[in-house]
C-alpha cells in the first residue's frame, strides 16, 4: 500500500459518509427498538437487517457500478494509479465504510442482547453469526459490483444476496447447536458456533481476495 | 525515430467486436500540440484511452514519457493531465475537496495557479461537484489537470458540448500551458476549428485508420482547390496526386493533397482559380478521398 493508495480509501471515506452515517443510525435505533419488545422487536429487528443489507448494497451501487456508469472512474484512473492499485483500494475503502457502520449495527445488537431482561443472552452467538454473515454478504456484493459489467448482473447479485440472509436465518438458526441454546440464559459457544464463523470467514476473505486475483489482472479497465 | 518523445505509438491495433483501430503509429515531441481529428466512431478516444493505459492494445507498443503502457501507467501518470468530455468528478464532493484531494496526490501542484483558473473559470471551491453544469465540469477537470503542470496534457474532446465562450477559454488555457516548450498536448476533437488554431500537428483518423499525420503547415499548403474551365470538347489532361473531382461539363474543380507548380503547368491555361482549403475541408476531402480508396 503507497500514499496513493491510502488517500483512496480516504477517498471513499468522505464520499460515503453521509450513507455511513445514515446506516450506522438506522441500525442502532434499530437495536434500540427492539429493547421494547413483543411487534418493537419483530419490527426493529426487521429494520436492523434491512438498514445492514440496504447499506451494502448501496456502498457497492455508488462506490463501484455508478463510479464506472457515471463516468468519475476515468477521473480516478487519470491519477497515477494502477488498476491492481484501484482495485486494492477500492475493495478495502468500500470493505471499510461497510465496516464502521456494521460495527455499529453489531455492537447495538450485542448490547441489546446483554442489556435487555427481555431477550435471553443465548441469543448472543446467533446474533454474532448473523451479524458475521451480514459482513460476508457484503464482501460477495462487493466481489460481484467489481466483476460485473452489467447492471443485469449486478442487480441478479442483489437479489441473490438479499435472498441468501432468509435462508441463512432459517438454515442456522435450526441448527441443533444452536437453536438449542437460543433460550438459555448464558450464551453457549459450541463447535456448530465456530464452524459456522470460521465458513463466513473463509467465505470473506476469498470474497475479498478474488477482484485482487481476476479484475485487477483485466487489460481493459473501462 | 525520437528518444525524446513524450509520446509514441508503434503500431497500435486494438479490436472489438464492430471495430478495429488498425495500426496507429505517431509520436508527440515535446513543446508540440498534436490535434487528433476524426468523425465519430473514428478510434480517437480508444487511442487516448490507450495512451492512458486504462484500455490495453492487442498489439503494438505505447511509451508515455518513456513508460511502457499499461504496464507502467501509474509512474507516467505522474505527469499527465488528463480530460474528456464524458469524464465526471466525483459525486458527493465539493471542487475544494477535488483540489485538496489532487494536491495531495502532486506535489507539483501550483495553488497559485488553480487559484487563478478558479477566477478565470467562475468557479468556486463549495460548489458540490453534482451541481456543476457540463461545462462547469469539463472547466472544474481542466483546472485539475493543468493545475498539476503535467508534462503532458492528453484531452479527449474537451470542447464536446460547450459554448463558444467556454470553448475560448479553454483554448487560452492550453496556448498558456505552452508556454514552457518542455509540455505537451495531445487533444482530439472533430471541431476543426479549434484544431486549426491551436495545433502544430494534425492526425487524421477515420475507421480506426490513423490516414495522414502532418505538420499543420504542410497540410495546409499541401492541399489546395484548382478551378478550371475547360475549352468546348477539350479532355482534361490527367494529373497526379488528384484526390477528388467536382462538376461536370467545361467547369470543373479539382481538390489535390499535393499541389505544386508542376500541376498548375500541366494544366497551362485552363486555371481559373487556386484556392487554398480550411482544415475542415481537407479534413473531410481526406476521410472522402480515403473511404472510396478503401472501400470503392
Amino acid at each position: 500500500m503507497n500514499g496513493i493508495a491510502f488517500r483512496l480509501i480516504a477517498k471513499e471515506l468522505h464520499v460515503h459518509r453521509w450513507m455511513m452515517l445514515a446506516t450506522g443510525t438506522a441500525a442502532a435505533l434499530s437495536a434500540l427498538a427492539c429493547a421494547f419488545g413483543g411487534v418493537a422487536f419483530n419490527i426493529g429487528s426487521i429494520a436492523w437487517i434491512t438498514a445492514v443489507i440496504a447499506g451494502g448494497v448501496m456502498l457497492a451501487i455508488y462506490g463501484v457500478a455508478n463510479e464506472r456508469k457515471e463516468q468519475s472512474l476515468q477521473f480516478i484512473l487519470s491519477l497515477p494509479v494502477s488498476v491492481p492499485q484501484y482495485v486494492r483500494s477500492k475493495t478495502l475503502g468500500l470493505l471499510l465504510c461497510f465496516a464502521l457502520p456494521w460495527l455499529v449495527a453489531t455492537l447495538s445488537a450485542v448490547m441489546l442482547v446483554l442489556a435487555s431482561p427481555a431477550i435471553p443472552d443465548g441469543m448472543l452467538p446467533f446474533v454474532l453469526a448473523l451479524a458475521g454473515f451480514l459482513l460476508t454478504n457484503f464482501a460477495i456484493v462487493l466481489c460481484a459490483a467489481l466483476h460485473a459489467r452489467s447492471e443485469g448482473v449486478m442487480t441478479a447479485a442483489i437479489i441473490l444476496t438479499n435472498m441468501s440472509v432468509s435462508i441463512f436465518m432459517f438454515v442456522v438458526g435450526a441448527l441443533p447447536g444452536i437453536r438449542s441454546h437460543l433460550d438459555a440464559a448464558a450464551p453457549v459457544w459450541n463447535a456448530t458456533v465456530f464452524n459456522v464463523l470460521l465458513v463466513e470467514a473463509l467465505v470473506l476473505v476469498l470474497a475479498v481476495l478474488l477482484p485482487q486475483l481476476t479484475v485487477a489482472r483485466r487489460r481493459d479497465f473501462l | 525515430m525520437s528518444t525524446t518523445a513524450h509520446l509514441r505509438l508503434r503500431g497500435v491495433s486494438k479490436a472489438y467486436r464492430f471495430f478495429q483501430l488498425q495500426g496507429i503509429s505517431f509520436e508527440l515531441e515535446p513543446g508540440e500540440v498534436m490535434g487528433l481529428v476524426g468523425p465519430n466512431g473514428a478510434g480517437k478516444s480508444t487511442t487516448i484511452r490507450m495512451a492512458m493505459g486504462m484500455l490495453a492494445p492487442d498489439a503494438g507498443e505505447i511509451r508515455v514519457l518513456g513508460h511502457a503502457m499499461p504496464s507502467a501507467q501509474a509512474e507516467a501518470k505522474r505527469d499527465i493531465g488528463y480530460v474528456s468530455a464524458d469524464m465526471r468528478l466525483v459525486p458527493n464532493a465539493t471542487l475544494g475537496w477535488h483540489m485538496d484531494f489532487v494536491s495531495s496526490v502532486y506535489p507539483g501542484w501550483d495553488a497559485g495557479y488553480a487559484a487563478t483558473l478558479l477566477r478565470r473559470f467562475n468557479l468556486h471551491p463549495q460548489q458540490a461537484t453534482q451541481t456543476l453544469s457540463h461545462g462547469e465540469q469539463v472547466k472544474a477537470a481542466m483546472l485539475l489537470a493543468l493545475a498539476r503542470r503535467p508534462r503532458l496534457l492528453m484531452l479527449d474532446e474537451p470542447g464536446n458540448g460547450l459554448d463558444p465562450v467556454a470553448r475560448q477559454e479553454l483554448l487560452t488555457e492550453f496556448m498558456d500551458v505552452l508556454r514552457d516548450d518542455s509540455r505537451s498536448i495531445l487533444f482530439s476533437s472533430h471541431n476543426t476549428v479549434d484544431v486549426e488554431r491551436i495545433s502544430d500537428r494534425i492526425a487524421f483518423m477515420d475507421r480506426g485508420r490513423l490516414l495522414e499525420n502532418s505538420d499543420k503547415e504542410e497540410f495546409l499548403e499541401r492541399w489546395r482547390r484548382i478551378e478550371v474551365q475547360l475549352e468546348p470538347g477539350a479532355v482534361l489532361p490527367v494529373l497526379p496526386d488528384i484526390v477528388a473531382q467536382a462538376g461536370e461539363g467545361r467547369f470543373r474543380t479539382l481538390t489535390t493533397n499535393r499541389f505544386d507548380g508542376a500541376q498548375l503547368a500541366l494544366l497551362g491555361d485552363v486555371v481559373r482559380g487556386v484556392q487554398r482549403m480550411s482544415l475542415e475541408e481537407i479534413f473531410v476531402a481526406n476521410v472522402m478521398h480515403h473511404r472510396e480508396t478503401h472501400n470503392p
